[in-house]
């Protein structure tokens, strides 16, 4: 940069003057200088001293986080006993709000149903049986007296059945769709009978929680069965005669089936 | 006995020495005050503006690489603290009128026309444009040249090589004006 330089000018700017900083000031800096060095040199990213417990602190809190979620996913896991062992298909659940609409309940019909009448009416849909279960809900919530009184008796033993019966039903019914959706307009011409009286609905939800797992399993087993199994087992009952209990499984053939053809062999010894 | 260069000095300091960083700043102290006080107007602000660049030196002591030039480094250290200075207020020069002249007095007639051709002189210093003065005076009292200009101030080459042309001509106008 020598061709920059100019010696007149750098000579009267020499000229200028002499200003140095304070003598207080060089020492206030090298003191500084000093101090700097006799301390540990700053760490650039890790804190250091009262900090560190920020990395204490947050190895604890992410370790707590994990085991409230892993406990919280282990409650929340449903419990296998509850869980139907075939589920209802999802056909089904379209078609609730139809089957809905074509029930009209009828309050005074259903208190006056006896309970036998409920459990031999027609086959139910598993939309009507889940209408059912809606309507028992609401008639509870309106007769609070109701419910103090179904919470008072014992496990009634005969609802029980009735509401098994109508799970049954409803899976059985979710094992052939294509038959259920066939009968399904034939359930809507007797909805009272197959309506249980509120009381013995807030029983039958009550003694659910109550029910023993293989009763259960043995339910979806029978619900799940097909009806060309069924009759095999009719045809192998009068082949061990005993015909009583299989016209009991023919007559319930039927009114689950009502369309299907039984071949003779099940038909034998009915008449 | 060749002197030990600032790179070295620094390091030094970097590994424990104190008694290297006294050798640098010794070295250093005169031209960079002057250089901060030429830039800004008040005393009392270059002074602290010069304590605060030292201090950064000392801070930055753990990352200092010795990639350029120890004067480089630390003008470019006063740069920064400079413009943040103008950002805060304003930028001037610090007046030069009652400043002390040189110990050899002429005489007279000689220190009248001494002093008018030195205020002349800081007059051309004050007026010229920051840019221009700060190239002259990383020039003049620093010694950096002017790819060293060119990066202590963040600009290019080109741009360094003229405000440094622009600020030595209108300077040498001024002395041969006197």
């Amino acid at each position: 940069m020598a061709d920059e330089r100019d010696p007149k000018v750098s000579k009267r700017y020499r000229e200028l003057a002499s200003e140095e900083p304070l003598r207080e000031l060089d020492e206030s800096i090298l003191r500084a200088a000093r101090g700097a060095n006799d301390r540990p040199h700053a760490p650039l990213v890790t804190p250091a001293g009262r900090h560190r417990w920020y990395y204490a602190f947050g190895a604890a809190a992410i370790l707590v986080l994990a085991v409230a979620v892993t406990v919280q996913i282990e409650r929340q896991r449903p419990d296998p006993e509850f869980v139907p062992a075939s589920p209802v298909p999802q056909a089904r659940e379209d078609d609730l709000p139809k089957a809905e609409s074509r029930i009209t309940p009828d309050p005074a019909a259903k208190r006056q149903a006896p309970r036998e009448l409920a459990r031999d009416a027609a086959p139910e849909t598993a939309a009507q049986a889940r209408s059912r279960v809606q309507e028992n809900k609401t008639a509870e919530a309106q007769k609070p007296e109701a419910r103090a009184e179904s919470a008072q008796r014992p496990m009634a033993a005969p609802a029980a059945p009735a509401q098994s019966r109508s799970d049954e039903n409803a899976l059985g019914a979710a094992s052939s769709p294509r038959e259920s959706a066939a009968r399904a307009p034939q359930a809507s011409p007797a909805p009272a009978p197959a309506v249980p009286p509120p009381l013995g609905g807030a029983a039958d939800s009550a003694a659910q929680p109550m029910r023993a797992p293989a009763a259960r399993a043995r339910m979806a087993e029978q619900a799940a069965e097909p009806p060309e199994r069924w009759l095999e087992r009719i045809v192998q009952l009068r082949k061990e005669g005993r015909h009583e209990e299989a016209e009991k499984q023919l007559a319930e053939f039927r009114k689950r089936y009502p369309d299907y053809k039984v071949p003779e062999a099940a038909l034998k010894g009915e008449k | 006995m060749a002197e030990v260069p600032d790179e070295q000095l620094m390091l030094a300091y970097r590994g424990g020495d104190a008694g290297a960083f006294e050798t640098l700043y010794t070295r250093h102290r005169v031209s960079l005050f002057r250089f901060v006080l030429r830039s800004i107007k008040a005393r009392a602000a270059a002074e602290e503006l010069f304590q605060e660049i030292w201090m950064r030196v000392i801070e930055s002591r753990a990352t200092y690489r010795p990639s350029a030039r120890f004067t480089t480094w630390i003008y470019t250290i006063a740069h920064n603290r400079m413009v943040d200075h103008w950002r805060r207020g304003g930028l001037t020069l610090v007046s030069l009128d009652s400043e002390d002249l040189p110990a050899n007095d002429p005489g007279p007639q000689r220190h009248v026309e001494g002093r008018e051709a030195l205020a002349r002189f800081a007059a051309a210093l004050e007026g010229l444009p920051a840019a221009q003065r700060e190239a002259f005076l990383l020039h003049e009292e620093a010694g950096l040249t002017v790819p060293e200009i060119a990066a202590a101030t963040g600009c290019n080459e080109e741009a360094a090589k003229s405000r440094l042309r622009y600020a030595m001509a209108k300077l040498r106008a001024a002395v041969d004006d006197g």
